[in-house]
Formats: C-alpha cells, sequence, structure tokens
C-alpha cells in the first residue's frame, strides 16, 4: 500500500463569536471556544500507481485531508502512512517522496525567472544532473515549459504557471503526487493538456495521484476510483463505473411534439401501468418540448417512445444520460443511498 | 548547507530585479545618517565639555555612520517575510519541501545581508576611513579591530534573525501583525543603539540594557570597531552576543514546534 489513512479525525478551536457589537465586547471577555470537526474518523488506502478523486463540496474537508497527509497539518486523533513514512512525524523524509500542487497557491519564486525555481528545487530536492535532464526533458514535452523558460513567474498567465507548478512538484520523481484542485480556473485546452500530463506521468513513474477537484471532468478523464466525503465523514469510496450504475440508472428522454395534450398523456401512463413516482414530465410551451425522466430498470426508453408516438405527433427525440454532475450533486443534496 | 544556499543566492537576485525600491532604500537611510551628523555636530558645537556619552565629536560621526554601515546589514526584517507567508498562505508551500522552514529564512536573509554589505556598506565605510584619515587627522583603523567586528557584526546579523523570526511566529497567533511590525522597528531602534549610543543613557536604564539582547545586535560591534573594549571586555561583549545567539536559537525551535502543531492554513 502507497498510502494508509486510518481514522484520522481533525478538529479546529476556534473562540466563539457573538452577534452585533454587544456581542464583539462580549467576546472580548468570554473564553468559551466552538470545536468543528473538519475531517471526522476518515480512513481508506490507496495502492501504489492508482488515481484516486477525492472528491467533496467547499469545506466538506478534502483540502485538511491532503494537508495531513503531506504533514502540513497534524491529525488530531488517527494517523496515516505515505510510502512507510508517517508525515506527521517525519515531515521532511515524507516531502522528498511527495509533490503538492495548490491550485490557488504557487510553489515558485515569484520575482524570478521560472528557470531559477528549478535550480533552486534541484538543490533543495538534490536532484542529480542526469536525472535532473532527463526529467527536464520530460516535463518540457509533456508540459511544454520551454516556452515560458526564462520569463519570470510573476509574469506567466494562470495556465502557464499551473504548468510550471505541475512541473516543480514532478522535477524530484515524487512516488505520491497531490493535487489539490490542479484545473481550477483553466480554459479547456489547458485543462485537457494538465489531464494528459498527469496521465503520462502516472504510466509512466507510476506515479500514485490524489487529485481534489470540483470539476467533474478531471475525474471521468482521470481517476479509476474516487472517494466522496461530505461534513468530514467519508461517504462513498469505490470505482467511478459502480458509482454511475447506483446512481446512473436515471434517463431523459426529450421529445420535440406537436399537438400537446396533458390529458392524453396521463391516460397513457395509466395504459403503461407506471407509477407515478417513477417518472417526470416537464412540458416546454414555447420550444414545445416534453421530457420525461424515469428509471431505465423500470421503464424502457421504446415502451415510452411508442406510448407518446402513438398519442402525439413526435418530431425529434434526444435521449440524455445522467452526467456525473448530477449524480455528485444527488449526492450532497440528499446522501447516499 | 548546500540545500540553502540558493535561498541566499536567490535573494541576492530578487534584491537585483527591484533596483527602484533599493536605490529608494539607500537614499532614505543615509539621508537619516547625514541629518543625524549635522544634528550631533550642533549638539557638540553648543555644548559645555568635548566629549558626551563618552564620546568625542570625531568619534560621534564614526559612530553615526558605522552604526548605519551596521545596522543596514543586520536589520534583516524576518518577521516581515514570515507575516506576508501567513497572510498569504504560503507557510504551506514551505512545509511541503524537506527543509527546515526557520534555516530558509536565515539564509535568505544572508543574501540580502550580502547585498547590503556590498551595495552600500562597504563603500560607506571606505568613504568614512578615507574622511576620518584626512578630514579628521585620525589613524585608520587596525586590522585586527576590522576582523573584531566583523565578527561580533556577523553575529550580531545572527542574533537580529533568530529574534525576529521568534518575533514573526506572533503572526501565526494574530495573522496581521502589521502594526507590531512598525512598533518593533521604532523600539529597537532605540534599544539598539541605533538612534543614540547607549552610553547617553541614565545609568540604572544601562543597567537594565545588560540583560537584554539588543545592544548585542548594533551597539556592541560599533563600539569594537572604535575601539571602546579592551581585552576581556571584547571577549566578554563576543561571548555575550553567542549566549544570546544560542538562547534564542532555542527559543525559536519551542515556538516553532508550538506553532506548527497548532497551524491553521489560512485560505481552506
Amino acid at each position: 500500500m502507497m498510502i494508509e489513512v486510518s481514522h484520522i479525525s481533525k478538529s479546529f478551536v476556534s473562540p466563539k463569536k457573538y452577534p452585533g457589537l454587544k456581542g464583539a465586547i462580549k467576546g472580548l471577555f468570554s473564553t468559551e471556544k466552538i470545536e468543528k470537526k473538519a475531517v471526522d474518523d476518515i480512513s481508506f488506502s490507496i495502492k501504489e500507481g492508482e488515481i484516486v478523486g477525492y472528491i467533496g463540496s467547499n469545506g466538506a474537508g478534502k483540502s485538511t485531508t491532503i494537508k495531513m497527509m503531506t504533514g502540513i497539518l497534524s491529525p488530531t486523533e488517527g494517523n496515516c502512512l505515505v510510502n512507510g513514512v508517517d508525515p506527521n512525524k517525519k515531515r521532511k523524509e515524507n516531502a522528498k517522496n511527495i509533490g503538492v500542487v495548490f491550485g490557488q497557491r504557487t510553489q515558485l519564486w515569484w520575482d524570478l525567472p521560472l528557470s531559477e525555481s528549478f535550480t533552486i528545487l534541484k538543490e533543495i530536492y538534490d536532484v542529480c544532473d542526469e536525472d535532473y535532464a532527463e526529467r527536464m526533458e520530460f516535463l518540457n514535452r509533456v508540459l511544454e515549459l520551454q516556452e515560458f523558460f526564462d520569463r519570470p513567474v510573476r509574469t506567466l498567465s494562470l495556465g502557464q504557471r499551473m504548468r510550471a507548478d505541475l512541473g516543480a512538484a514532478l522535477l524530484h520523481n515524487p512516488r505520491v503526487l497531490y493535487l489539490d484542485e490542479p484545473t481550477i480556473g483553466l480554459d479547456l485546452v489547458v485543462k485537457e493538456n494538465i489531464r494528459e500530463a498527469i496521465k503520462e506521468i502516472n504510466a509512466k513513474y507510476k506515479t500514485t495521484v490524489i487529485l481534489t477537484t470540483h470539476d467533474i471532468g478531471d475525474i471521468e478523464e482521470l481517476c479509476s476510483r474516487i472517494i466522496i466525503i461530505d461534513q468530514g465523514k467519508k461517504i462513498y469510496d469505490g470505482s467511478l463505473q459502480k458509482l454511475k450504475d447506483l446512481y446512473g440508472a436515471k434517463r431523459t428522454v426529450s421529445m420535440e411534439v406537436r399537438n400537446y395534450n396533458q390529458k392524453k398523456l396521463a391516460n397513457l401512463w395509466e395504459t403503461l401501468g407506471v407509477k407515478e413516482e417513477d417518472y417526470e414530465t416537464e412540458y416546454d410551451k414555447e420550444q414545445r418540448i416534453l421530457s420525461v425522466a424515469f428509471d431505465k430498470n423500470k421503464i424502457h426508453v421504446p415502451e415510452i417512445l411508442t406510448a407518446v408516438m402513438s398519442q402525439m405527433e413526435v418530431k425529434d427525440v434526444q435521449i440524455e444520460e445522467t452526467q456525473l454532475e448530477d449524480i455528485v450533486k444527488q449526492i450532497y443534496h440528499s446522501g447516499v443511498k | 548547507m548546500k540545500v540553502y544556499l540558493p535561498f541566499a543566492s536567490n535573494e541576492l537576485k530578487r534584491q537585483m530585479a527591484y533596483k527602484g525600491a533599493f536605490y529608494l532604500f539607500l537614499f532614505i537611510s543615509l539621508f537619516g545618517s547625514f541629518i543625524s551628523y549635522y544634528l550631533w555636530k550642533a549638539v557638540y558645537g553648543s555644548a559645555n565639555s568635548t566629549t558626551i556619552g563618552g564620546l568625542t565629536q570625531q568619534e560621534m560621526i564614526i559612530y553615526v555612520f558605522m552604526t548605519y554601515v551596521t545596522s543596514s546589514m543586520v536589520t534583516i526584517s524576518l518577521a516581515d517575510w514570515v507575516s506576508e507567508d501567513v497572510v498569504k498562505g504560503l507557510v504551506a508551500m514551505n512545509l511541503i519541501k524537506p527543509i527546515d522552514y526557520r534555516m530558509s529564512l536565515i539564509w535568505r536573509a544572508g543574501g540580502q545581508m550580502l547585498y547590503r554589505f556590498l551595495m552600500p556598506g562597504v563603500f560607506v565605510w571606505i568613504g568614512l576611513e578615507f574622511y576620518k584619515h584626512y578630514a579628521l587627522g585620525m589613524p585608520f583603523v587596525k586590522f585586527t579591530t576590522v576582523l573584531c567586528f566583523l565578527c561580533s557584526a556577523s553575529m550580531s546579523f545572527l542574533l537580529y534573525v533568530l529574534f525576529d523570526f521568534c518575533f514573526g511566529m506572533i503572526a501565526f497567533f494574530t495573522t496581521y501583525i502589521f502594526g507590531m511590525l512598525m512598533a518593533k522597528e521604532a523600539l529597537l531602534s532605540f534599544l539598539m543603539g541605533q538612534l543614540i549610543p547607549l552610553s547617553m543613557f541614565p545609568g540604572w536604564a544601562q543597567k537594565i540594557f545588560e540583560f537584554l539582547p539588543f545592544p548585542s545586535m548594533v551597539y556592541t560591534p560599533v563600539m569594537i570597531y572604535l575601539g571602546k573594549y579592551q581585552r576581556s571586555e571584547l571577549v566578554f561583549a563576543l561571548g555575550r552576543q553567542f549566549i544570546w545567539i544560542v538562547l534564542l536559537y532555542a527559543l525559536g525551535s519551542v515556538v516553532w514546534n508550538r506553532v506548527t502543531k497548532r497551524l491553521v492554513v489560512l485560505g481552506g
């Protein structure tokens, strides 16, 4: 196992705040504290070479978990092992095994040309000249760093900076790569480049990747396994396919119809013998589109189509599968089935 | 060692990248020294005795400019960097690297120290020596004195940055320490002897200073340069600097360990 996290918890203690001016004065004398559990008893293990998507809504505790795995924060309870090292006890030793990209921050030297940052990192991680040359050649190919290698970091665009940051995190060939929202704010082309780069790195060096993101595209393209957390608790851990099977049973058929008639439609469901909770219909008057959302295990698409077509004139049909985004939304709202 | 060297060389390069800020710093601080030079001239001109606080007028001129040379090298505000890192949430970016945060800051400060020593420091110093020799008719400074001064000034630098690191740790608890940094600078310029020689303070105040690390930061090396310390006094002054370095190093380690335990990284 590359990463073993067992029963890890982190709570933050902050002084209690009271509302209003009176409250502010009260706050000066109060010693009451509020304890907030950001991460609550999470366990999982990750094998070498896996790419795992770690997802959850804002403030769910994703970044806090990552920070405990990198040794920045110390857990309140529980512990974790990364490549056999406890990051909390041996931060520096652990740091040699990991690479980190925080999408919203940079580890590069802001005022200096990018090349300088790489030279410093070479020294810090004690990368020998041969490895450095080989690694740079690879990074240049997948991330195209050379076009802005001599420019000061502060003049780089967000996409360039993110590529540079990813390169910087990979220079010492880490066993584990943590990516905290690596594609935030990037345009589609750059996103695609970054994803391709991550895939190549994972394939070539067998780097274990843990990725937090709000971008469903990242997950669909990269991750074979996902972990979902909500309010500090793990609520799902398994393959992407399984999640889709569990939640992705919903289909939507949109039909452009003439002579729409609500009464006829109601009769139609009765003749089909379908219960009311198994479907949802919606009619868009302006565009004349009737959309029916249903459970694909209970009703079949042809049944609906023939039934509707027998009553109304259908001009166009579109069938949509549930997007992962909808599944995640659904889980955030109502929890796991 | 080799790991931290780039921090120093990069700070050097960074300093050169912002030329405007550097020349402004140079101008303002030199300007201040000339103001105090003329002030002291006026004070000595109207004084009844030839020495004030144990210094003659010539010695006072040397004091003013050597204080400038020393403090521009020594007073490198680590705490500014720490507070910047805390506010921007960059401490995390330092903790993901296999390095010691304090060491990287000290080496970075070392780079800046070297730059300030080379850029105005050494030239002001040489200029002062010529002025002293040809205008004031005093002999050039002795080589051994220069060695002792450089040794003491290096320790002053370490002492100052170690103290400033401890001070910067406050940023982790209060998040924003800009006001405190200003207050620190004002208070320290007094306590280090940057504004007026400590020998001009009343006796009881000087007794208190004996137990504080601040006189060792600027006052001690300048007094060594002026040749005010004889053998045993010199050894005592250097020894005291060394002890303060050890103490502040230990204090910094303790505080840092506590800070990282309760670290809250800003911005998620």
